[in-house]
């Protein structure tokens, strides 16, 4: 039996009726927030000391510069290349007697100016062997699967190395974006050992910021990732510090669960929704550093700063290392070969959709794999065999 | 297979689906189609231009109209550099006969052409061996084809008759083996034979 529609219908009605309820509320708290944004009485200096100073629940960007600086875009070059990667995956399947995962990894290498040409490639590559199945601790210990999360964290490093790579073989002479989707923080190793660490981000991630960093003699070669209506709150959790009372805040000490705060005047208000009202088309906020705990321990030379982009109809994250961040001449090719991406892909970067769709492994992508596997198990008289569950949801009945 | 030597002409696209009377082929520069009704060869087998389109790569990913505020068409692509990899062109081609040996044949070959074979636009000379007899026109008349017969017929005798030194004596023996084909059918002789004239 597929979804019953009908039964779902009556509950979305509902959803809907309580979403409009609370509108004036929302707007009241994004109002105040950007108040305070744009408050004179903010001293950046003490807030920033005041921050350094609080114990929050909740993660706090650091500040760089004046909250509601803004500046529009700058011009854009006459010849330059944009490059992106994306990937996707097939996970282990442990119904399955083989155990492998697959990753593909698409890339859009797209040049502008006198000479525009594109290259689109897809690399799909499948890991079976122990080393690729786990990650082995240095000396004896317990070995890490290579599934699920770590899979995720492993696919956007190889993301990396292949944007890397084209990066290193775009032509000299042309200024050169390199860019990813999603996040350049790799939050979800934050729960793992640290040899999964050492791993996939010093030896992974890392490596592959480092290399595209000294690509940057004679030339300029900017990389960021970009985040598509994000759902961060690290700037307005910087108003909730300036707007608390107490000189060092300390929310479990100050304010206990049950007492009421006056950092709640800006809950439920994100980030993107008060660089909307802040920002004008085209124009990027201050920049911010990320306050993430792996950024802080990790990631050293390539600390991950961030700035919102009003591009187009929507508020973009735009993640870039510090190399980028330091630099004028980098920072104003990011910010304008990305609006320039937005432009020309109908809201969202063209080089980005376009690595997308090279790397997309559809739901029929994947059963033709599995097939493709069983099919070669049996035709070399290899033992298959699958878990009964699977063979129930593939083989139904009544 | 035909071995093929260093004089071959110029491959312009490959196979992507055959069957006994026709093949599609993806050219491999987008919109460099040859003409309608010219003679191509795959393997052994020769067919004739006669259908052609350009689309998506992807079946689900429609182009969308992207020139309002650009000067010309040429810029359109200059903007969009990635367009020329995610548009096709393909054309589709009868099969009007085969090599056997070093003889032409002007009937179906015994098997379909081969996906990812090669397709080559023929030269005069190839044509010019190709056309010394019409058994190909039958062939042609009683096809389904993508574009109507008259259209495809009368294309393919333009065609061939730039390859012949005196273009007016062959088109004049096409019409004569044409009106014997089609004595009971006037209204589709008089159709081609009014499309003959070159443009």
């Amino acid at each position: 039996m597929s979804l019953d529609l009908t039964r779902v219908a009556g509950q979305v009605s509902a959803m809907i009726s309580r979403l409009g309820d609370g509108r004036d509320e929302d707007r009241r708290r994004l109002r105040f927030a950007v108040d305070t944004l744009n408050s004179p009485a903010i001293n950046l200096e003490a807030l920033k000391r005041k921050i350094a100073a609080s114990r929050t629940t909740w993660l706090v960007a650091e500040l760089v510069e004046g909250l509601n600086r803004h500046y529009p875009s700058p011009p854009l070059p006459r010849d330059f290349t944009v490059i992106a990667a994306d990937g996707s995956h097939i996970d282990v399947d442990r119904h399955h007697s083989t155990r492998c995962y697959l990753i593909n990894i698409g890339a859009a290498v797209i040049k502008y100016g006198n000479q525009p040409d594109a290259c689109l490639s897809s690399l799909p590559r499948l890991y079976s062997e122990d080393k690729d199945l786990a990650i082995t601790p240095p000396g004896n210990g317990r070995r890490q699967p290579v599934e699920g999360t770590i899979l995720g964290v492993k696919r956007s490093v190889e993301e990396c190395q292949r944007l890397a790579e084209l990066t290193a073989g775009a032509p000299d002479g042309s200024d050169c974006l390199a860019l990813l989707d999603g996040t350049l923080i790799l939050w979800g190793l934050e729960a793992y050992p640290d040899f999964v660490t050492d791993v996939l981000l010093n030896n992974g991630l890392l490596k592959c910021l480092g290399a595209m960093k000294k690509l940057n003699a004679g030339r300029r070669v900017a990389m960021a990732s970009y985040i598509s209506f994000p759902r961060s709150t690290d700037v307005v959790n910087v108003l909730r510090v300036a707007i608390c009372p107490n000189d060092a805040p300390d929310c479990d000490r100050d304010c206990p669960p049950g007492r009421e705060r006056d950092c709640e005047a800006v809950a439920d208000v994100r980030d993107r929704d008060i660089f909307m009202d802040l920002l004008e088309t085209g124009e990027r906020s201050a920049l911010f550093i990320s306050p993430s705990r792996i950024v802080k321990e990790r990631y050293g030379e390539h600390r991950i700063y961030f700035f919102y982009l009003r591009a187009g109809d929507e508020i973009a994250r735009i993640e870039i290392p510090q190399w980028v961040a330091e630099s004028q001449p980098l920072l104003d090719l990011t910010q304008c070969l990305v609006l320039d991406q937005v432009k020309r892909g109908q809201g969202y970067p063209v080089v980005l959709s376009e690595a997308h769709e090279q790397a997309v492994v559809t739901g029929a992508d994947r059963e033709s794999f599995w097939e493709l596997v069983e099919v070669s198990l049996v035709e070399e008289h290899l033992p298959g065999t699958g878990s009964a569950k699977s063979f129930s949801k593939r083989t139904r009945w009544i | 297979m035909r071995s093929i030597n260093k004089d071959s002409p110029k491959k312009i696209a490959e196979v992507i689906e055959a069957s006994a009377t026709q093949f599609s082929a993806q050219c491999y520069e987008l919109y460099e189609i040859p003409p309608l009704g010219s003679l191509v060869r795959t393997g052994d087998i020769y067919g004739v231009v006669a259908g052609a389109e350009t689309t998506s790569l992807e079946p689900g990913r429609k182009p969308i109209a992207r020139g309002k505020d650009e000067a010309s068409e040429e810029a359109v692509y200059e903007s969009s550099p990635q367009l020329a990899k995610l548009l096709r062109s393909e054309l589709t081609a009868a099969v009007v006969g085969f090599k056997n040996g070093d003889k032409v044949v002007q009937y179906l070959p015994p098997q379909p052409a081969r996906i990812h074979g090669f397709v080559y636009l023929c030269q005069p000379d190839e044509i010019r061996d190709f056309s010394r007899s019409f058994g190909f026109l039958n062939t042609l008349i009683d096809a389904d084809l993508p574009v109507p017969d008259e259209e495809v017929v009368a294309a393919t005798l333009r065609q061939m008759s730039q390859a012949h030194g005196d273009s007016r004596t062959f088109l004049v023996a096409a019409g004569k083996e044409l009106a014997a084909l089609l004595s009971n059918d006037y209204l589709r002789l008089k159709n081609i034979l009014g499309r003959l004239t070159p443009a």
